[in-house]
């Protein structure tokens, strides 16, 4: 007699972001990672730290696949970012640091053209959406030529969310703005990644927002991650320690 | 001082000047070797013609038709082309370059007036354009000396030397034209765009139109000679035109190129109409030349100071 | 994807206003070419009239007839220098600027992280440009057929239609080859400002120097559209005359010639062949366009000027 009917298997999910031995080199030789191995799970906010030169926007541009790295292998959302790049940048949204769109397009119109990109049906509709959750729709007639840096940053943000990706890569996405363009991107994140599920991975020098928005951290020194735990941990793990600002001097200050 | 050496030196280092003027220096050597090879040939008939003379016992010598500076029509045009790009070039960077690195607050916050600001960058222009036109002067005079088998001496060498003088002019004008240009431009590359359009006109679209217009170039070999006129005859036909001679040369005349084309060709005896007139009698002739070369100069120059006292810092919104 | 691209970079251009300026000077070029093919007739009509009366005067018999039957489109042929001088850095520009702010401003790094191949995204930057210059020079055959028109008294027959046709879609090829050299130095620099003077330094070489090298031809006599024949009897032009056929701004104005009448006459099959350099350069700049456009690191921030 045959047994009862086995519950279907379903496959685990693959984390967020699968970092395995990654290397890179530039074409002059210097090599500026080094064999970085990192996992993020879906639904983190990852706090991505190191001193200017580590090598934190280089693994972003491996993630993003703008480069191919010259050793290991980069996963994101189950994929392969250099054998699988389509698959990948379906499932990323990208804030570049200083980002910049184009100046005499409207708002409106920079968000369509990246939306047809991005393979959108309906692109109207998805920009007028994304403006109106970001609070952003009096800028969508307006061109890009005359935005503020903190105008530009939310139009940034638009365009990495339009399709509702399952990764967000930002890097540095608090660089030149107020304190309330920083308090508003904070939110912003924050529901992006509970309204919708955003795993978020952020290069960021800013560690008093590191430390109201990520749930984990890693720290990369001269190309080695040398730490990476949730927030909750690190807190734990250095008690004499006031602040995460204390705590990064005191991981970043050790030689490698 | 220390601003020309700044200038020089930064302007030694920009690969897009190093390869223009390699362009420039490989093609102007290109053109005058072109002309000496034929010229040697030449010079060689004449020689033989010379010993013949004097074997039959003959005094009474033709003069030499050959012309030795007129093979440098070909640099005085790549000069007048290039170089008045590389001139443009050069200006353009000296305003990008300080806005790119954002050094111009610190120039100015320094004990330095903006005429010495003005003084040192025109200096250090100076240097470069020198340098410039003395690299194709050798290479040119080099190549009459090893392949045409006839060295530059006497009176030619001083013509020579008012044609360098007159070069390095002509390339500060447009030095001075991309620099005013740039600085007066939100966006440097936009501002380059616009220098380079007034080359374009300046350079070539209106020394095209006077030269198109000009009745002798109608038909290939010379209008006036396919008429079988001679030059008594062509004066008749050509007094009949007054008017539209003088719109013709209006516009010739409104292009700077043309003056230094004009007084280096004369120098050059690139136009054989000047050939056996004296040093004297070629600077007179060639007044009206020298006389906007001057005004030009003097207006641009005076550009280039205005250009350091208005612009500000950092201009509003620029990247 | 390649029709995203092409309208996203056509709105672009003309949003920049370039198109328009680029229209503006094409069409001022187009009259100016017009005029001055009128009054250069008018003249040498004149002249010869003038000729004609002083030398009866002088007992001497009448000149031969210089222009003898010049034909109706020589009115144009200031357009084939045109084309090469001015078109060919208009060219330039509008190549230049297509892919100057996905360099310059960073932008790559935006669009690059979305599903779209390098190639894709080239391809439909070149058909929006192709589309670009041909609009623009539809726009100048419009005016050239005016100016025949108004200087002749009469519309042009077919077959000099068909002439101007073949003219224009030669010019676009010529101005397309251009415009991937502004796209080409782009991808090669890092600076707008590099990449433009670079493609500046390449249109002087092929447009002056070459022909030098190749024909005698110097720079400002190559400004004029009836030139003096040159003795190319040296050794140097033995053997530099080999590398004629691939002069490609010479080809160019033959072939122009040709099909205005206004050069010497060959036959077609002469005048195809010199199209070949042009199409081999398309093709052989295309793929490098595409190759760089490959290789090319966009993961960079903003370079500025």
């Amino acid at each position: 007699m045959l047994g009862p009917v086995p519950p279907p298997v379903t496959p685990p999910i693959p984390p967020a972001i699968e970092l395995h031995g990654l290397r890179h080199a530039y074409r002059d030789g210097v090599e500026v990672l080094h064999g970085i191995d990192l996992t993020i799970e879906r639904g983190e906010i990852f706090g991505f730290l190191g001193h200017n030169g580590a090598g934190k926007t280089t693994a972003m541009n491996v993630l993003t696949t703008l480069l191919v790295p010259t050793g290991g292998s980069a996963r994101v959302a189950g994929y392969d970012a250099v054998t699988e790049r389509d698959e990948v940048t379906r499932r990323i949204g990208y804030l570049p640091a200083d980002v910049r769109l184009y100046g005499h397009l409207t708002a409106a119109e920079n968000l369509e053209f990246f939306a047809r990109l991005s393979g959108l049906r309906h692109p109207r509709a998805a920009v007028t959406e994304t403006l109106d959750y970001l609070d952003a729709g009096d800028l969508a007639d307006r061109r890009l030529s005359s935005f503020s840096t903190g105008m530009r940053q939310r139009i940034g943000i638009a365009q990495a969310v339009l399709h509702r990706p399952e990764v967000l890569f930002l890097d540095e996405p608090t660089a030149g703005l107020d304190p309330l363009g920083v308090r508003q991107l904070r939110r912003t994140i924050l529901s992006l990644n509970a309204d919708l599920g955003m795993t978020v991975f952020m290069n960021t020098h800013q560690l008093s927002e590191v430390a109201k928005v990520c749930t984990t951290i890693g720290v990369l020194n001269h190309g080695d991650l040398i730490y990476q735990d949730s927030i909750e941990a690190t807190t734990r793990r250095f008690p004499d320690e006031a602040s995460l600002e204390d705590i990064y001097v005191r991981m970043d200050a050790v030689p490698t | 001082m220390a601003l020309a050496r700044h200038e020089y030196r930064a302007a030694a280092r920009s690969r897009v000047l190093v390869t223009l003027t390699a362009v420039l220096v490989l093609t102007t050597i290109a053109s005058v070797y072109i002309g000496a090879v034929d010229y040697r040939s030449r010079l060689a008939d004449y020689q033989a013609y010379l010993d013949a003379a004097r074997a039959g016992g003959i005094t009474q010598v033709a003069p030499s038709p050959l012309a030795l500076l007129s093979l440098l029509r070909g640099a005085v045009e790549y000069l007048e082309i290039i170089g008045a790009v590389i001139a443009i070039t050069l200006g353009y960077l000296s305003v990008s370059r300080e806005r790119t690195s954002r050094t111009l607050p610190l120039l100015r916050s320094r004990p330095v007036s903006p005429g010495e600001l003005a003084a040192g960058s025109a200096l250090g222009a100076l240097g470069i354009m020198t340098t410039l036109v003395t690299a194709v002067a050798v290479a040119a005079v080099v190549c009459l000396g090893v392949i045409g088998h006839d060295w530059v001496g006497g009176a030619e060498i001083v013509k020579l030397l008012l044609t360098f003088a007159a070069s390095i002019t002509y390339l500060m004008v447009f030095w001075a034209l991309g620099l005013l240009v740039t600085a007066r431009s939100r966006v440097a590359a936009t501002g380059l765009m616009v220098a380079l359009g007034l080359w374009l006109v300046i350079v070539l679209i209106l020394p095209q139109i006077g030269d198109t217009l000009d009745a002798d170039n109608q038909v290939p070999g010379g209008l006036f000679a396919a008429l079988n006129l001679d030059k008594p005859q062509e004066d008749l036909v050509v007094s009949h035109f007054g008017a539209y001679e003088t719109v013709r040369t209006d516009i010739e005349e409104a292009s700077f190129a043309k003056h230094y084309e004009r007084f280096a060709f004369a120098l050059t005896d690139v136009k054989e109409k000047y050939r056996g007139f004296s040093l004297g009698q070629l600077l007179d002739e060639k007044r009206n030349d020298i006389g906007w070369m001057v005004v030009y100069s003097l207006a641009l120059g005076y550009g280039v100071l205005w250009a350091f006292r208005r612009t500000a810092p950092l201009p509003e919104g620029a990247p | 994807m390649i029709a995203t691209v092409a309208r996203q970079q056509f709105v672009a251009l003309r949003r920049q206003q370039i198109f328009l300026a680029v229209l503006a000077i094409l069409l001022a070029m187009t009259s100016l070419a017009g005029f001055l093919g009128w009054m250069s007739h008018h003249t040498v009509v004149q002249a010869y009239d003038e000729a004609v009366r002083i030398l009866a005067a002088q007992g001497q018999p009448a000149p031969p007839d210089p222009l003898g039957l010049k034909p109706p489109l020589s009115l144009l042929s200031n357009l084939a220098v045109y084309i090469p001088l001015i078109g060919a850095l208009l060219a330039i520009v509008v190549g230049h600027l297509s892919l100057a702010d996905e360099q310059a401003e960073g932008i790559g790094r935006v669009i690059f992280t979305r599903p779209v191949s390098r190639t894709t995204f080239l391809f439909g930057k070149v058909v929006a440009v192709a589309a670009v210059l041909a609009a623009i020079l539809a726009a100048s055959l419009v005016t050239s057929v005016a100016s025949l028109v108004m200087v002749n008294g009469s519309v042009p027959s077919a077959a000099e239609l068909g002439r101007l046709g073949l003219f224009y879609g030669l010019s676009w090829l010529y101005l397309l080859l251009f415009a991937l050299i502004g796209m080409v130095t782009v991808l090669a620099t890092r600076r707008r400002s590099l990449g433009l003077l670079a493609a500046l330094g390449v249109w002087m070489v092929l447009t002056f120097a070459v022909p030098q090298f190749t024909s005698g031809l110097r720079p400002t006599a190559s400004l004029n559209p009836v030139t003096d024949p040159v003795s190319t009897s040296q050794p140097f032009f033995g053997a530099t005359a080999h590398a004629r056929s691939f002069s490609v701004s010479e080809q160019y104005k033959q072939a122009a010639a040709q099909i205005l009448e206004t050069g010497t006459a060959e036959p077609w099959s002469d005048t195809g062949r010199r199209v070949l350099p042009l199409l081999g350069a398309l093709v052989g700049v295309g793929l490098l366009t595409g190759g760089l456009a490959r290789r090319h690191d966009f993961s960079t921030g903003p370079s500025g000027d």
